[in-house]
Protein backbone atom coordinates (compact mmCIF):
# COMPACT_ATOMS: atom_id res chain seq x y z
CA UNK A 1 0.00 0.00 0.00
CA UNK A 2 0.83 3.62 -0.21
CA UNK A 3 2.78 4.94 2.60
CA UNK A 4 0.56 7.19 4.95
CA UNK A 5 1.49 10.95 4.64
CA UNK A 6 -0.48 11.94 7.21
CA UNK A 7 -1.73 14.96 7.30
CA UNK A 8 -0.25 16.10 3.99
CA UNK A 9 -2.74 14.18 2.48
CA UNK A 10 -5.80 15.50 4.14
CA UNK A 11 -4.10 19.05 3.85
CA UNK A 12 -4.06 18.23 0.22
CA UNK A 13 -7.56 16.27 -0.09
CA UNK A 14 -9.27 19.12 1.74
CA UNK A 15 -7.44 22.18 -0.65
CA UNK A 16 -8.34 20.25 -3.80
CA UNK A 17 -10.43 23.64 -5.27
CA UNK A 18 -6.82 25.07 -5.38
CA UNK A 19 -4.06 22.50 -5.82
CA UNK A 20 -0.43 23.72 -5.43
CA UNK A 21 0.69 23.94 -9.49
CA UNK A 22 3.72 22.25 -11.19
CA UNK A 23 6.34 25.05 -10.94
CA UNK A 24 5.03 26.11 -7.38
CA UNK A 25 5.92 22.20 -6.31
CA UNK A 26 9.35 22.60 -8.58
CA UNK A 27 10.13 26.14 -6.53
CA UNK A 28 9.49 24.61 -3.13
CA UNK A 29 11.51 22.13 -4.15
CA UNK A 30 14.23 24.06 -5.33
CA UNK A 31 13.89 26.42 -1.98
CA UNK A 32 16.00 25.00 1.30
CA UNK A 33 14.83 27.24 4.15
CA UNK A 34 11.26 24.77 4.67
CA UNK A 35 12.08 21.35 5.11
CA UNK A 36 7.84 21.05 4.83
CA UNK A 37 7.80 22.46 1.62
CA UNK A 38 10.87 20.43 0.18
CA UNK A 39 9.09 17.00 1.68
CA UNK A 40 5.52 18.07 0.12
CA UNK A 41 6.68 18.93 -2.89
CA UNK A 42 8.49 15.77 -3.49
CA UNK A 43 5.12 14.10 -2.86
CA UNK A 44 3.37 16.31 -4.83
CA UNK A 45 5.92 16.16 -8.24
CA UNK A 46 5.37 11.91 -7.80
CA UNK A 47 1.64 11.73 -7.00
CA UNK A 48 1.19 14.03 -10.11
CA UNK A 49 3.51 11.73 -12.07
CA UNK A 50 5.61 15.32 -13.21
CA UNK A 51 6.97 14.99 -16.73
CA UNK A 52 8.81 18.71 -16.07
CA UNK A 53 12.16 18.17 -17.33
CA UNK A 54 13.84 19.88 -13.88
CA UNK A 55 11.50 17.04 -11.57
CA UNK A 56 14.31 14.17 -11.75
CA UNK A 57 17.31 16.26 -11.01
CA UNK A 58 15.50 18.00 -8.51
CA UNK A 59 14.39 14.93 -6.78
CA UNK A 60 17.76 12.81 -7.51
CA UNK A 61 19.23 16.19 -5.26
CA UNK A 62 16.95 15.82 -2.40
CA UNK A 63 17.20 11.93 -2.45
CA UNK A 64 20.57 13.12 -0.49
CA UNK A 65 19.62 14.95 1.51
CA UNK A 66 19.44 13.55 5.39
CA UNK A 67 17.99 14.58 8.71
CA UNK A 68 16.73 14.27 12.00
CA UNK A 69 12.79 13.39 12.78
CA UNK A 70 11.38 16.60 12.18
CA UNK A 71 8.72 18.34 15.06
CA UNK A 72 5.82 15.95 14.76
CA UNK A 73 3.92 19.67 14.37
CA UNK A 74 4.37 19.96 11.12
CA UNK A 75 2.68 16.95 10.81
CA UNK A 76 6.05 14.79 8.99
CA UNK A 77 6.57 11.86 11.22
CA UNK A 78 9.38 9.89 9.87
CA UNK A 79 13.12 10.64 10.09
CA UNK A 80 15.02 11.69 6.50
CA UNK A 81 11.14 12.43 5.27
CA UNK A 82 12.60 14.37 2.09
CA UNK A 83 14.70 11.30 0.84
CA UNK A 84 12.31 9.13 1.44
CA UNK A 85 9.37 11.14 -0.31
CA UNK A 86 11.79 12.11 -3.16
CA UNK A 87 12.86 8.15 -3.12
CA UNK A 88 9.14 7.71 -3.58
CA UNK A 89 8.74 10.28 -6.33
CA UNK A 90 10.98 8.62 -8.25
CA UNK A 91 9.56 5.33 -8.68
CA UNK A 92 6.93 6.80 -10.62
CA UNK A 93 8.01 9.24 -12.72
CA UNK A 94 9.61 6.16 -14.80
CA UNK A 95 12.98 8.08 -15.34
CA UNK A 96 15.97 5.66 -15.42
CA UNK A 97 18.43 8.47 -14.28
CA UNK A 98 17.10 7.51 -10.82
CA UNK A 99 18.55 3.92 -10.74
CA UNK A 100 21.82 5.01 -9.81
CA UNK A 101 20.64 6.83 -6.75
CA UNK A 102 18.23 4.99 -5.89
CA UNK A 103 20.73 1.87 -5.74
CA UNK A 104 22.70 4.04 -3.29
CA UNK A 105 19.97 4.74 -1.32
CA UNK A 106 18.96 0.78 -0.97
CA UNK A 107 22.62 0.98 1.02
CA UNK A 108 21.77 3.32 3.63
CA UNK A 109 21.33 3.14 7.50
CA UNK A 110 18.03 4.20 7.47
CA UNK A 111 15.97 1.11 6.31
CA UNK A 112 12.92 3.47 5.96
CA UNK A 113 14.75 5.17 3.33
CA UNK A 114 16.16 1.69 1.70
CA UNK A 115 11.97 0.37 1.50
CA UNK A 116 10.99 3.40 0.00
CA UNK A 117 14.41 2.63 -2.79
CA UNK A 118 13.39 -0.55 -2.95
CA UNK A 119 9.67 0.16 -3.97
CA UNK A 120 10.63 2.77 -6.44
CA UNK A 121 13.51 0.35 -7.82
CA UNK A 122 10.65 -2.32 -8.45
CA UNK A 123 8.00 0.46 -10.17
CA UNK A 124 11.13 1.24 -12.26
CA UNK A 125 12.09 -2.38 -13.64
CA UNK A 126 15.97 -1.39 -12.14
CA UNK A 127 17.39 -5.15 -13.51
CA UNK A 128 20.18 -3.57 -11.70
CA UNK A 129 18.74 -3.60 -8.13
CA UNK A 130 18.01 -7.46 -8.41
CA UNK A 131 21.40 -8.30 -6.91
CA UNK A 132 21.65 -6.18 -3.90
CA UNK A 133 17.99 -6.62 -3.09
CA UNK A 134 18.69 -10.49 -2.88
CA UNK A 135 21.75 -9.84 -1.59
CA UNK A 136 19.54 -7.98 1.80
CA UNK A 137 17.10 -10.71 1.99
CA UNK A 138 19.51 -13.73 1.84
CA UNK A 139 20.50 -13.83 5.45
CA UNK A 140 16.82 -15.30 5.51
CA UNK A 141 13.86 -14.50 7.77
CA UNK A 142 15.00 -15.08 11.02
CA UNK A 143 17.98 -12.60 10.61
CA UNK A 144 16.77 -10.44 7.79
CA UNK A 145 13.51 -10.70 8.94
CA UNK A 146 13.96 -10.28 12.34
CA UNK A 147 12.14 -7.89 14.47
CA UNK A 148 13.92 -4.50 15.07
CA UNK A 149 14.78 -3.78 18.50
CA UNK A 150 11.82 -1.32 20.35
CA UNK A 151 10.26 -0.71 16.82
CA UNK A 152 7.39 -2.80 14.97
CA UNK A 153 9.83 -2.98 12.00
CA UNK A 154 12.16 -5.73 10.47
CA UNK A 155 15.83 -5.74 10.07
CA UNK A 156 15.28 -4.93 6.26
CA UNK A 157 11.88 -3.66 4.65
CA UNK A 158 11.22 -7.48 3.49
CA UNK A 159 8.02 -7.04 2.03
CA UNK A 160 9.08 -4.07 -0.45
CA UNK A 161 12.26 -6.00 -1.39
CA UNK A 162 10.22 -9.25 -1.70
CA UNK A 163 7.74 -7.22 -4.14
CA UNK A 164 10.36 -5.47 -6.00
CA UNK A 165 12.09 -8.90 -7.07
CA UNK A 166 8.81 -10.33 -7.72
CA UNK A 167 8.14 -7.45 -10.24
CA UNK A 168 12.01 -7.72 -11.44
CA UNK A 169 10.89 -10.87 -12.85
CA UNK A 170 14.17 -12.72 -14.51
CA UNK A 171 15.36 -10.51 -17.64
CA UNK A 172 18.84 -9.82 -17.37
CA UNK A 173 20.28 -6.21 -18.11
CA UNK A 174 21.26 -7.44 -21.13
CA UNK A 175 18.32 -8.73 -22.61
CA UNK A 176 18.34 -13.01 -21.89
CA UNK A 177 16.44 -14.83 -19.11
CA UNK A 178 18.12 -16.12 -15.72
CA UNK A 179 17.69 -20.04 -16.20
CA UNK A 180 19.18 -21.14 -12.87
CA UNK A 181 16.26 -19.51 -11.05
CA UNK A 182 16.52 -22.01 -8.21
CA UNK A 183 19.32 -19.66 -5.76
CA UNK A 184 16.41 -16.12 -5.58
CA UNK A 185 13.53 -18.57 -5.61
CA UNK A 186 14.81 -20.44 -2.67
CA UNK A 187 16.20 -17.25 -0.76
CA UNK A 188 12.46 -15.76 -1.32
CA UNK A 189 10.63 -18.99 -0.66
CA UNK A 190 11.44 -18.64 2.75
CA UNK A 191 9.96 -15.84 3.33
CA UNK A 192 6.51 -17.83 2.37
CA UNK A 193 6.76 -18.80 6.24
CA UNK A 194 7.80 -15.77 8.29
CA UNK A 195 5.65 -15.28 11.01
CA UNK A 196 3.89 -12.24 10.02
CA UNK A 197 1.29 -12.30 7.67
CA UNK A 198 2.26 -9.10 5.77
CA UNK A 199 5.26 -11.01 4.91
CA UNK A 200 3.93 -14.32 3.65
CA UNK A 201 1.68 -12.13 1.39
CA UNK A 202 4.33 -10.31 -0.17
CA UNK A 203 6.89 -14.01 -0.49
CA UNK A 204 3.32 -15.33 -2.21
CA UNK A 205 2.79 -12.27 -4.56
CA UNK A 206 6.29 -12.50 -5.38
CA UNK A 207 6.27 -16.44 -5.61
CA UNK A 208 3.71 -16.46 -7.85
CA UNK A 209 4.87 -14.03 -10.33
CA UNK A 210 8.26 -15.41 -10.70
CA UNK A 211 6.70 -18.74 -11.31
CA UNK A 212 3.40 -18.73 -12.28
CA UNK A 213 2.57 -21.66 -9.88
CA UNK A 214 -1.22 -21.85 -8.33
CA UNK A 215 -0.01 -22.99 -5.04
CA UNK A 216 0.88 -18.93 -4.70
CA UNK A 217 -2.30 -17.78 -5.23
CA UNK A 218 -4.19 -20.35 -3.15
CA UNK A 219 -1.85 -18.91 0.17
CA UNK A 220 -3.10 -15.26 -0.97
CA UNK A 221 -6.39 -16.32 -1.34
CA UNK A 222 -5.99 -18.00 2.18
CA UNK A 223 -5.09 -15.27 3.47
CA UNK A 224 -8.05 -13.06 2.47
CA UNK A 225 -9.92 -14.79 5.23
CA UNK A 226 -7.23 -13.64 8.00
CA UNK A 227 -8.87 -12.63 11.25
CA UNK A 228 -7.65 -8.72 10.69
CA UNK A 229 -8.47 -6.16 8.07
CA UNK A 230 -4.59 -5.02 7.31
CA UNK A 231 -3.68 -8.51 6.48
CA UNK A 232 -7.13 -8.82 3.99
CA UNK A 233 -5.64 -5.57 2.40
CA UNK A 234 -2.60 -6.55 1.85
CA UNK A 235 -3.49 -9.58 0.26
CA UNK A 236 -6.46 -8.11 -2.03
CA UNK A 237 -3.66 -5.43 -3.24
CA UNK A 238 -1.11 -8.35 -3.62
CA UNK A 239 -3.16 -10.34 -5.68
CA UNK A 240 -4.35 -7.40 -7.84
CA UNK A 241 -0.32 -7.27 -8.54
CA UNK A 242 -0.10 -10.73 -10.00
CA UNK A 243 -3.59 -11.03 -11.66
CA UNK A 244 -4.30 -14.21 -11.28
CA UNK A 245 -7.42 -14.41 -12.16
CA UNK A 246 -8.60 -17.82 -10.61
CA UNK A 247 -9.05 -15.62 -7.24
CA UNK A 248 -11.68 -13.27 -8.58
CA UNK A 249 -14.53 -14.65 -6.61
CA UNK A 250 -12.97 -14.94 -3.40
CA UNK A 251 -12.04 -11.27 -3.75
CA UNK A 252 -15.84 -10.25 -4.29
CA UNK A 253 -16.34 -11.94 -1.13
CA UNK A 254 -13.54 -10.91 0.95
CA UNK A 255 -14.62 -8.67 3.76
CA UNK A 256 -12.94 -5.08 3.26
CA UNK A 257 -13.59 -2.25 1.95
CA UNK A 258 -14.99 -2.25 -1.98
CA UNK A 259 -12.25 0.56 -2.81
CA UNK A 260 -9.96 -2.12 -2.40
CA UNK A 261 -11.25 -4.84 -3.80
CA UNK A 262 -12.20 -2.59 -6.90
CA UNK A 263 -8.40 -2.17 -7.17
CA UNK A 264 -7.70 -5.85 -7.03
CA UNK A 265 -10.50 -6.95 -9.68
CA UNK A 266 -8.65 -4.25 -11.87
CA UNK A 267 -5.48 -5.94 -11.41
CA UNK A 268 -6.91 -9.06 -12.32
CA UNK A 269 -8.16 -7.80 -15.60
CA UNK A 270 -5.34 -5.42 -16.67
CA UNK A 271 -2.21 -7.44 -14.90
CA UNK A 272 -3.01 -11.02 -15.91
CA UNK A 273 -0.58 -12.66 -18.48
CA UNK A 274 -4.45 -13.74 -20.11
CA UNK A 275 -4.59 -10.03 -20.99
CA UNK A 276 -4.81 -10.15 -24.81
CA UNK A 277 -3.15 -6.52 -25.06
CA UNK A 278 -4.57 -6.04 -28.86
CA UNK A 279 -8.18 -6.52 -28.40
CA UNK A 280 -10.21 -3.78 -27.40
CA UNK A 281 -12.95 -5.60 -26.03
CA UNK A 282 -12.88 -8.11 -22.94
CA UNK A 283 -12.92 -11.55 -23.17
CA UNK A 284 -15.77 -14.09 -21.60
CA UNK A 285 -13.23 -14.13 -18.45
CA UNK A 286 -12.74 -10.75 -18.28
CA UNK A 287 -16.55 -9.56 -18.45
CA UNK A 288 -17.11 -11.92 -15.17
CA UNK A 289 -14.28 -9.79 -13.86
CA UNK A 290 -15.90 -6.24 -14.93
CA UNK A 291 -19.53 -7.53 -13.54
CA UNK A 292 -18.12 -8.54 -10.66
CA UNK A 293 -16.38 -5.13 -10.49
CA UNK A 294 -19.99 -3.59 -11.22
CA UNK A 295 -21.75 -5.18 -8.22
CA UNK A 296 -19.19 -3.61 -5.83
CA UNK A 297 -19.37 0.02 -7.15
CA UNK B 1 -38.89 -7.79 -1.46
CA UNK B 2 -39.71 -10.38 1.43
CA UNK B 3 -42.89 -12.24 0.96
CA UNK B 4 -44.28 -11.05 4.60
CA UNK B 5 -42.79 -8.74 6.71
CA UNK B 6 -41.21 -10.46 10.07
CA UNK B 7 -42.66 -10.01 13.51
CA UNK B 8 -41.35 -6.93 15.24
CA UNK B 9 -40.27 -9.00 18.48
CA UNK B 10 -37.77 -11.46 16.34
CA UNK B 11 -36.13 -7.99 14.51
CA UNK B 12 -35.66 -6.30 17.83
CA UNK B 13 -33.69 -9.45 19.54
CA UNK B 14 -31.31 -9.01 15.79
CA UNK B 15 -31.08 -5.21 17.10
CA UNK B 16 -30.03 -6.01 20.44
CA UNK B 17 -27.49 -8.98 18.93
CA UNK B 18 -26.10 -5.54 16.93
CA UNK B 19 -26.04 -3.52 19.68
CA UNK B 20 -23.98 -6.17 22.25
CA UNK B 21 -21.70 -7.21 19.20
CA UNK B 22 -18.64 -7.39 20.81
CA UNK B 23 -16.21 -7.95 17.71
CA UNK B 24 -16.30 -6.73 14.30
CA UNK B 25 -16.84 -10.20 12.82
CA UNK B 26 -19.99 -10.70 15.24
CA UNK B 27 -21.20 -7.29 14.53
CA UNK B 28 -20.79 -8.58 10.90
CA UNK B 29 -22.95 -11.98 11.72
CA UNK B 30 -25.16 -9.84 13.89
CA UNK B 31 -25.72 -7.10 11.04
CA UNK B 32 -26.69 -9.33 8.16
CA UNK B 33 -28.98 -11.64 10.37
CA UNK B 34 -30.66 -8.05 10.84
CA UNK B 35 -29.94 -7.46 6.78
CA UNK B 36 -31.84 -11.01 6.16
CA UNK B 37 -35.30 -9.79 7.78
CA UNK B 38 -35.83 -6.38 6.06
CA UNK B 39 -37.89 -3.95 8.36
CA UNK B 40 -38.08 -0.45 8.55
CA UNK B 41 -38.02 -0.81 12.48
CA UNK B 42 -34.52 -1.87 11.93
CA UNK B 43 -33.87 1.01 9.55
CA UNK B 44 -32.14 3.50 12.38
CA UNK B 45 -29.89 0.47 13.53
CA UNK B 46 -28.69 -0.52 10.19
CA UNK B 47 -27.90 3.64 9.26
CA UNK B 48 -25.65 3.90 12.33
CA UNK B 49 -23.80 0.91 11.16
CA UNK B 50 -22.89 2.47 8.20
CA UNK B 51 -20.10 5.06 10.44
CA UNK B 52 -18.83 2.34 12.15
CA UNK B 53 -16.11 1.67 9.71
CA UNK B 54 -16.59 -1.96 9.61
CA UNK B 55 -16.89 -2.98 5.63
CA UNK B 56 -17.91 -6.11 6.08
CA UNK B 57 -20.84 -5.00 8.72
CA UNK B 58 -21.41 -2.09 6.27
CA UNK B 59 -22.15 -3.94 3.07
CA UNK B 60 -24.60 -6.12 5.15
CA UNK B 61 -26.20 -2.82 6.39
CA UNK B 62 -26.36 -1.49 3.07
CA UNK B 63 -27.73 -4.63 1.63
CA UNK B 64 -30.39 -4.60 4.60
CA UNK B 65 -31.65 -1.07 3.51
CA UNK B 66 -31.69 -1.60 0.16
CA UNK B 67 -33.83 -4.50 0.90
CA UNK B 68 -35.93 -2.58 3.06
CA UNK B 69 -35.62 -0.41 -0.25
CA UNK B 70 -38.20 3.34 -0.30
CA UNK B 71 -38.94 3.10 3.70
CA UNK B 72 -35.35 4.03 3.93
CA UNK B 73 -35.02 6.90 1.94
CA UNK B 74 -36.13 9.74 4.39
CA UNK B 75 -34.20 8.75 7.39
CA UNK B 76 -30.78 7.79 4.93
CA UNK B 77 -31.47 11.34 3.64
CA UNK B 78 -31.96 12.88 6.95
CA UNK B 79 -28.85 10.93 8.80
CA UNK B 80 -25.82 11.77 6.11
CA UNK B 81 -22.73 12.13 7.86
CA UNK B 82 -20.67 15.17 6.31
CA UNK B 83 -18.32 14.53 8.73
CA UNK B 84 -17.26 10.94 7.61
CA UNK B 85 -16.79 9.84 4.07
CA UNK B 86 -17.06 6.24 4.56
CA UNK B 87 -20.07 6.33 5.99
CA UNK B 88 -21.45 9.07 3.41
CA UNK B 89 -20.21 7.12 0.69
CA UNK B 90 -22.03 3.56 2.64
CA UNK B 91 -25.34 5.78 2.45
CA UNK B 92 -25.16 6.55 -1.27
CA UNK B 93 -24.19 3.30 -2.06
CA UNK B 94 -27.52 2.43 -0.10
CA UNK B 95 -29.85 5.04 -2.14
CA UNK B 96 -28.08 3.96 -5.37
CA UNK B 97 -29.22 0.63 -4.47
CA UNK B 98 -32.79 1.22 -4.05
CA UNK B 99 -33.02 3.91 -6.96
CA UNK B 100 -35.85 6.07 -5.42
CA UNK B 101 -36.11 9.14 -6.93
CA UNK B 102 -36.20 11.51 -4.08
CA UNK B 103 -32.47 10.70 -3.81
CA UNK B 104 -31.61 11.87 -7.11
CA UNK B 105 -30.67 15.29 -6.22
CA UNK B 106 -28.11 13.94 -3.16
CA UNK B 107 -26.22 11.28 -5.85
CA UNK B 108 -26.17 14.63 -8.00
CA UNK B 109 -24.28 17.02 -5.61
CA UNK B 110 -22.60 13.73 -4.42
CA UNK B 111 -21.30 13.13 -7.86
CA UNK B 112 -20.30 16.46 -8.70
CA UNK B 113 -18.84 17.82 -5.38
CA UNK B 114 -18.35 15.29 -2.96
CA UNK B 115 -13.66 14.47 -1.82
CA UNK B 116 -14.06 10.86 -1.77
CA UNK B 117 -14.09 8.90 -4.90
CA UNK B 118 -15.96 6.26 -3.59
CA UNK B 119 -19.36 8.47 -2.85
CA UNK B 120 -18.37 9.99 -6.20
CA UNK B 121 -18.47 6.26 -7.87
CA UNK B 122 -21.58 5.15 -6.02
CA UNK B 123 -23.53 8.37 -6.73
CA UNK B 124 -22.30 7.76 -10.67
CA UNK B 125 -23.41 3.95 -10.48
CA UNK B 126 -26.74 5.01 -8.66
CA UNK B 127 -27.67 7.94 -11.43
CA UNK B 128 -27.57 5.44 -13.97
CA UNK B 129 -29.57 2.59 -11.86
CA UNK B 130 -32.29 5.02 -10.73
CA UNK B 131 -35.90 3.14 -10.87
CA UNK B 132 -38.62 5.84 -11.85
CA UNK B 133 -41.76 3.82 -11.70
CA UNK B 134 -44.70 5.00 -13.17
CA UNK B 135 -43.13 7.96 -15.54
CA UNK B 136 -44.50 8.44 -18.82
CA UNK B 137 -41.74 8.56 -22.18
CA UNK B 138 -42.07 12.23 -21.47
CA UNK B 139 -41.22 12.14 -18.07
CA UNK B 140 -38.21 9.54 -18.51
CA UNK B 141 -37.12 11.54 -21.45
CA UNK B 142 -36.93 14.54 -18.99
CA UNK B 143 -35.06 12.72 -16.49
CA UNK B 144 -32.37 11.20 -18.94
CA UNK B 145 -32.05 15.26 -20.32
CA UNK B 146 -30.88 15.93 -16.67
CA UNK B 147 -28.79 13.00 -16.27
CA UNK B 148 -27.06 12.93 -19.52
CA UNK B 149 -25.01 15.83 -18.80
CA UNK B 150 -23.84 15.47 -15.30
CA UNK B 151 -22.61 11.46 -16.50
CA UNK B 152 -20.87 13.40 -19.41
CA UNK B 153 -19.21 15.48 -17.28
CA UNK B 154 -18.59 12.90 -15.20
CA UNK B 155 -16.33 11.20 -17.45
CA UNK B 156 -13.71 13.62 -16.98
CA UNK B 157 -12.88 12.85 -13.26
CA UNK B 158 -9.56 12.57 -12.41
CA UNK B 159 -10.09 8.86 -10.37
CA UNK B 160 -10.52 5.63 -13.02
CA UNK B 161 -13.29 4.44 -10.76
CA UNK B 162 -15.32 7.02 -11.29
CA UNK B 163 -14.93 7.03 -14.57
CA UNK B 164 -15.33 3.21 -14.51
CA UNK B 165 -19.26 3.71 -12.56
CA UNK B 166 -20.05 6.31 -15.24
CA UNK B 167 -19.86 3.60 -18.27
CA UNK B 168 -21.51 1.62 -15.90
CA UNK B 169 -24.12 4.24 -14.92
CA UNK B 170 -24.53 4.92 -18.93
CA UNK B 171 -24.97 1.53 -19.49
CA UNK B 172 -27.76 0.87 -16.78
CA UNK B 173 -29.88 4.64 -17.80
CA UNK B 174 -30.90 2.43 -21.06
CA UNK B 175 -32.77 0.27 -18.60
CA UNK B 176 -35.50 2.47 -17.42
CA UNK B 177 -34.94 5.28 -19.86
CA UNK B 178 -35.66 3.08 -23.36
CA UNK B 179 -34.96 5.45 -25.38
CA UNK B 180 -35.70 5.69 -29.48
CA UNK B 181 -32.81 5.15 -31.55
CA UNK B 182 -31.82 9.42 -32.03
CA UNK B 183 -31.65 9.42 -28.07
CA UNK B 184 -29.98 6.13 -28.26
CA UNK B 185 -27.19 7.64 -30.55
CA UNK B 186 -26.57 9.97 -27.43
CA UNK B 187 -25.54 7.28 -25.44
CA UNK B 188 -23.23 6.02 -27.36
CA UNK B 189 -21.38 9.21 -28.18
CA UNK B 190 -21.09 9.54 -24.46
CA UNK B 191 -19.29 6.48 -23.90
CA UNK B 192 -17.18 6.49 -27.09
CA UNK B 193 -14.24 8.25 -25.85
CA UNK B 194 -14.07 6.61 -22.23
CA UNK B 195 -13.58 3.28 -24.62
CA UNK B 196 -10.91 4.59 -26.60
CA UNK B 197 -7.88 3.54 -25.13
CA UNK B 198 -6.07 6.40 -27.24
CA UNK B 199 -7.91 8.75 -24.88
CA UNK B 200 -8.63 6.78 -21.87
CA UNK B 201 -5.32 5.88 -20.17
CA UNK B 202 -6.78 2.98 -17.75
CA UNK B 203 -7.50 -0.44 -19.04
CA UNK B 204 -10.07 -1.18 -16.84
CA UNK B 205 -12.09 1.68 -17.59
CA UNK B 206 -11.52 1.42 -21.60
CA UNK B 207 -12.80 -2.21 -21.89
CA UNK B 208 -15.81 -1.65 -19.10
CA UNK B 209 -16.86 1.51 -21.71
CA UNK B 210 -16.60 -1.23 -24.29
CA UNK B 211 -18.51 -3.49 -23.06
CA UNK B 212 -21.28 -1.19 -22.32
CA UNK B 213 -21.40 0.19 -25.83
CA UNK B 214 -21.39 -3.42 -27.09
CA UNK B 215 -24.25 -4.73 -24.85
CA UNK B 216 -26.11 -1.43 -26.28
CA UNK B 217 -25.30 -2.63 -29.84
CA UNK B 218 -27.00 -5.89 -29.17
CA UNK B 219 -30.06 -6.23 -30.79
CA UNK B 220 -32.00 -7.55 -28.31
CA UNK B 221 -31.82 -6.21 -24.78
CA UNK B 222 -29.16 -7.89 -22.23
CA UNK B 223 -30.23 -8.58 -19.31
CA UNK B 224 -28.19 -8.13 -15.94
CA UNK B 225 -27.55 -10.58 -13.57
Amino acid sequence: MEPSLGSFFLVFSMSQGTPLNEAQALDWLRQLEDPGQRYYAAWWLGRMRSHHPEAVPLLIQALAERGPRPDPASGIDEPNPIARNAARALGKLADSRATDPLLEALESSDDGLREAAARSLGQLGAIKARRPMLRRLAPGPLVAGAPRPGTSRLMEPCEALLEALGALGWQEEDGSTITDREPLLAVVRAYADHERPLIRSAACRSLLQLTQEDGWGEQLVHLLQHNELQVRRAALLDLGATGWRLAGAAIARTLAENSLKLIALRGLVENSPARNQASPSPSPEEVELLLAMDDLL
Amino acid sequence: MPSALPDSRQVQVLMDAVQAAQTADDLTDAVEDLSACPHPMAIPCLIQVLGFNNPGAAVAAVDGLVAIGSAAVPAILAHLDEYNYGARAWSVRALAGIGDLRGLPLLERALAQDIGPSVRRAAARGMGGLQPHGFTAQQRQELAERILPQLKAACGDEEWIVRYAVAVGLESMEHWWQPPAAQRQRLLDILEPLADPQREAVPVVWLRARLALNRLAAPSPVTRA
